[in-house]
């Protein structure tokens, strides 16, 4: 069972949140003591993932959590956003589409940089992105 | 020990607070087992007697107790244990306690069935002292509370062996991850990394991680992987050995694929992996010459250079 | 625009050193203040080194890409240096191998990528 060790609740608002955003994320990482490439890994999607509710859900909320699972801690990022939503969701996590300036590795890249991804998306009503990052065994 | 041991339990409040709760040790419970030290004091020496005399008993508990210094030695241990029940505390500090002991027997060798069969003696004592001592309805109570709290320590004394497991599966699982991906200093600046055994997409990410770190502490200009030992190069395999090599370029520094079979180079072209980028040589021999090369040096032949 | 970035001239080879995060609209005012810098210069040479890098995503690596296409087309090499290793194995995880561009393990290298000899 995962157990939520403490949360934080920021807004996505302008391209300095994703910043701040991505900034906090790798101090949670740092405090929990995940290695530098896990950290690196969940700071760069945190980073890719508030971009992308900047860009394509025009600002929403990004929830960081520290979370345990018993044995081991980790990240857990969460965002939503009231944007469109995505049409082609398949498409979109295949990687190299875009609509926008992101490159379009934004969903698939940061999908690959952790070790659990969901992701709820209704066409006109917004999307909701989940992301955890754990310590290595 | 015994603190790394708390911490690999997470033997926090908050683990202290929901096990008291299941083995029902009460604040109740503490203040009477409190109350019965004077009796736990008159009875500590025919308990902890009666103990070794079990142990002492069995060839497989005996042996770890050569002679009549470390028997003496123990059971002074012992008593104090002993009494640790009467004193009305049931906090972390008392769990760590009762690490320490338990790590003690573990160090030995003493394995959890006989810890759990000591346990019965204990109880078995104490519960003929207490009947001697109190009336049956009183008895029973006060037995009841030193039951919880025994069988809060037998959980922790258990906890302890677990810790000490994990505590090694954890050693012996970084031994076989540095094993599983040896990174040698061939030459100046020039690495190699020789690949032996299957390649699961875990092992694939170590050997990336590993190998860009010791790029970066060696700065070597060329690294030189090979996978003359790896059974199959299978989609998955080339993959990561186009995503290590893309990954190690971008440091500034070469890869040399070295140990490519007839078989594998078949497969490589089936896959359609691009090979156009990558140095490739079929033995490693040929790629330290050609990482030497690149670094503008050569193997010179003294003998036939002489002639 | 860029603030505390500042380009340095070696020679023919113009020096940027990060050392700080980069914001979008930074990454973006740099690329636009070194290709301006290209264009007053005779500069024949690119380093920007990153060392100081811990995040790079895909948006800042692509300003980074291009900003070196760019500047080959104004006749200036680059070669991107110090990448660090957590950085490089995001990237390519990601599926972002930045083909088109050249790397070097650090400054010195990377100026004699580029053919400079520094003077003794």
């Amino acid at each position: 069972m995962i157990s939520v060790v403490a949360q934080y609740k920021l807004d996505v608002r302008c391209e300095d949140d994703v910043v701040v955003v991505r900034r906090k994320a790798r101090q949670l990482a740092q405090l929990r003591r995940l290695d530098p490439f896990a950290t690196a890994a969940i700071t760069t999607a945190v980073s890719e993932l508030s971009r992308n509710v900047l860009v394509h859900g025009r600002g929403g909320i990004a929830l960081l959590e520290e979370v345990s699972d018993g044995t081991r801690y980790g990240i857990r990022a969460t965002f939503e956003d009231q944007g469109p939503g995505i049409d082609n969701l398949e498409r979109a996590l295949a990687g190299g589409y875009s609509t926008t300036r992101t490159m379009g590795l934004g969903l698939s890249g940061s999908r690959r940089l952790v070790d659990r991804f969901d992701i709820q998306t209704t066409v006109g009503k917004g999307t909701m992105i989940r992301v955890e990052k754990w310590q290595s065994a | 020990m015994h603190t790394r041991y708390m911490r690999i339990l997470k033997f926090d409040e908050l683990e202290l607070a929901s096990r008291r709760a299941f083995f029902c040790v009460s604040d109740a419970d503490l203040q009477r087992l409190a109350g019965l030290r004077p009796f736990a004091e008159r009875h500590t020496k025919e308990v902890v007697d009666a103990f070794y005399e079990l142990l002492l008993g069995h060839p497989e508990t005996a042996k770890f107790f050569p002679d009549e210094l470390a028997v003496k030695h123990v059971k002074k241990l012992q008593s104090e244990y002993f009494l640790q029940l009467f004193e009305g505390r049931c906090d972390l500090q008392y769990v760590e306690n009762r690490l320490r002991v338990g790590a003690a027997h573990e160090r030995i060798g003493l394995s959890p069935q006989w810890y759990l069969g000591a346990y019965r003696r204990y109880l078995e004592v104490l519960r003929g002292c207490l009947f001697a001592d109190y009336g049956p309805a009183e008895a029973v109570a006060h037995l009841e509370s030193i039951t919880r709290l025994v069988f809060f320590d037998m959980s922790v004394a258990i906890d302890t062996y677990i810790a000490a497991n994990v505590d090694t599966i954890g050693r012996h699982q970084l031994a076989i991850r540095e094993l599983s991906t040896p990174v040698i200093r061939v030459h100046e600046r020039i690495l190699l990394m020789p690949l032996v055994g299957t390649i699961d997409s875990m092992r694939a990410n170590q050997i990336m991680d590993t190998l860009l770190l010791r790029v970066v502490e060696e700065q070597a200009r060329h690294v030189i992987v090979d996978i003359a030992g790896v059974p199959v190069v299978d989609t998955k395999v080339a993959d990561s050995l186009i995503k290590t090599t893309a990954a190690v370029r971008m440091l500034g520094t070469q890869v040399i694929v070295t140990g490519i079979s007839a078989p594998i180079a078949r497969t490589l072209v089936q896959l359609g992996v691009d090979v156009s980028t990558m140095h490739t040589r079929a033995r490693l021999q040929e790629g330290i010459e050609l990482a030497l090369e690149m670094s503008g040096k050569t193997i010179v032949d003294r003998a036939r250079v002489g002639s | 625009m860029t603030g505390n970035i500042p380009i340095l001239k070696i020679g023919r080879t113009l020096l940027v050193s990060i050392q700080v995060e980069l914001s979008d609209a930074v990454a973006e005012s740099l690329q636009n203040d070194v290709l301006s810098a290209i264009e007053r210069s005779d500069a024949k040479g690119l380093v920007v080194d990153i060392s100081g890098f811990d995040t790079v995503d895909t948006y800042v690596a692509r300003i980074l890409a291009d900003m070196a296409k760019m500047a080959r087309l104004m006749g200036a090499d680059t070669v991107i240096s110090g990448m660090r290793p957590e950085v490089a194995a995001t990237l390519v995880r990601m599926g972002y191998t930045m083909d088109e561009v050249r790397f070097a393990l650090n400054l010195d290298e990377a100026l004699a990528l580029l053919g400079h000899v520094l003077a003794k």
